[in-house]
């Protein structure tokens, strides 16, 4: 199964950064749709479907914080696995960002395995 | 001389944000003579708010900011443009102050500003600094804050 995956990260460089890992990581993605902030990735996810959420928090116009807010009010959007990839790894941040619906955390610096077992976990990869 | 709490902080944000991102080892010894002139380094800048508030600088040799910058996006270093270089010593910045902070503050929150090319020169006075040799140059990361940052209290009894 190929899968569908979002980016949203104000960070030109962390996108292509994160697309590449995720290239690497053998994980079947046919679609990788990049936004540069909440707002952004709004507009992407009304005309297409993704099957999981990478997001970053501190971005203009729409952080993460407020994206993932959004994501909770509307039922369809809901129930896509959103994982948080951020500089701040602060215990009450993280608590913080599960509380508004987050399913995964990874705070930068990660290991590229880092991000392909939370991929796996999430989008449910059965393994060999 | 002793290494101060924030001291070995930035030095364990820098050799880990290198390591993990950048797939760059550095010799994990301080730096106290190896700056190249001015002219052959780039800097950027970011300053954050929380409890303290400051601001944190990375600066380090040109070629050296092309070649690991290429690292990080699977790209030749001579492919790049200088604005994507530019781009990702933002984003070293932006984790290497994450990381710092993320490490001092425990369970308190803070908020990074957007990080920024600045002109090159010495650290600001009163800065922390931890500077260590990366090819041919050397990278320095410099911290100020508004207050003093001290260890966790359950670090400071042991």
């Amino acid at each position: 199964m190929a899968y569908r995956v979002l980016i949203v990260d104000d960070s030109p460089a962390m996108r292509a950064l994160v697309r590449r890992v995720i290239r690497l990581s053998g994980v079947d993605v046919a679609d990788c749709f990049e936004a540069g902030n909440g707002r952004e990735a709004l507009a992407v996810l009304a005309d297409q479907w993704v099957d999981v959420i990478l997001t970053d928090i501190n971005m203009p116009e729409m952080d993460g914080e407020q994206f993932l807010e959004r994501l909770q009010s509307e039922e369809l959007l809901r129930s896509i696995p959103t994982v948080v990839i951020s500089t701040d790894g602060t215990r009450h941040r993280v608590e913080r960002l599960r509380e508004l619906g987050a399913c995964g955390y990874i705070t930068k610096p990660f290991l590229p395995e880092n991000l392909r077992e939370m991929l796996e976990r999430h989008l449910g990869v059965p393994h060999d | 001389m002793t290494e101060s709490f924030l001291e070995r902080v930035l030095r364990e944000s820098l050799v880990d944000v290198l390591e993990k991102m950048f797939f760059v080892s550095i010799l994990d010894e301080p730096s106290d003579n190896a700056t190249p002139p001015v002219a052959d380094e780039i800097a950027v800048r970011l300053s954050f708010e929380g409890k303290p508030s400051g601001s944190l600088t990375v600066q380090l040799g040109r070629s050296v900011a092309r070649s690991i910058a290429a690292d990080f996006l699977g790209a030749e270093a001579g492919e790049l443009s200088d604005s994507q270089v530019a781009e990702v010593m933002c984003e070293l910045a932006n984790m290497i102050c994450g990381s710092v902070l993320s490490r001092v503050e425990g369970a308190v929150t803070f908020r990074l500003g957007a990080p920024a090319i600045v002109a090159t020169g010495p650290p600001p006075a009163g800065a922390v600094v931890y500077s260590v040799p990366l090819g041919p140059a050397a990278i320095t990361v410099a911290m100020i804050t508004e207050t003093p940052i001290c260890p966790p209290a359950a670090e400071s009894a042991s």
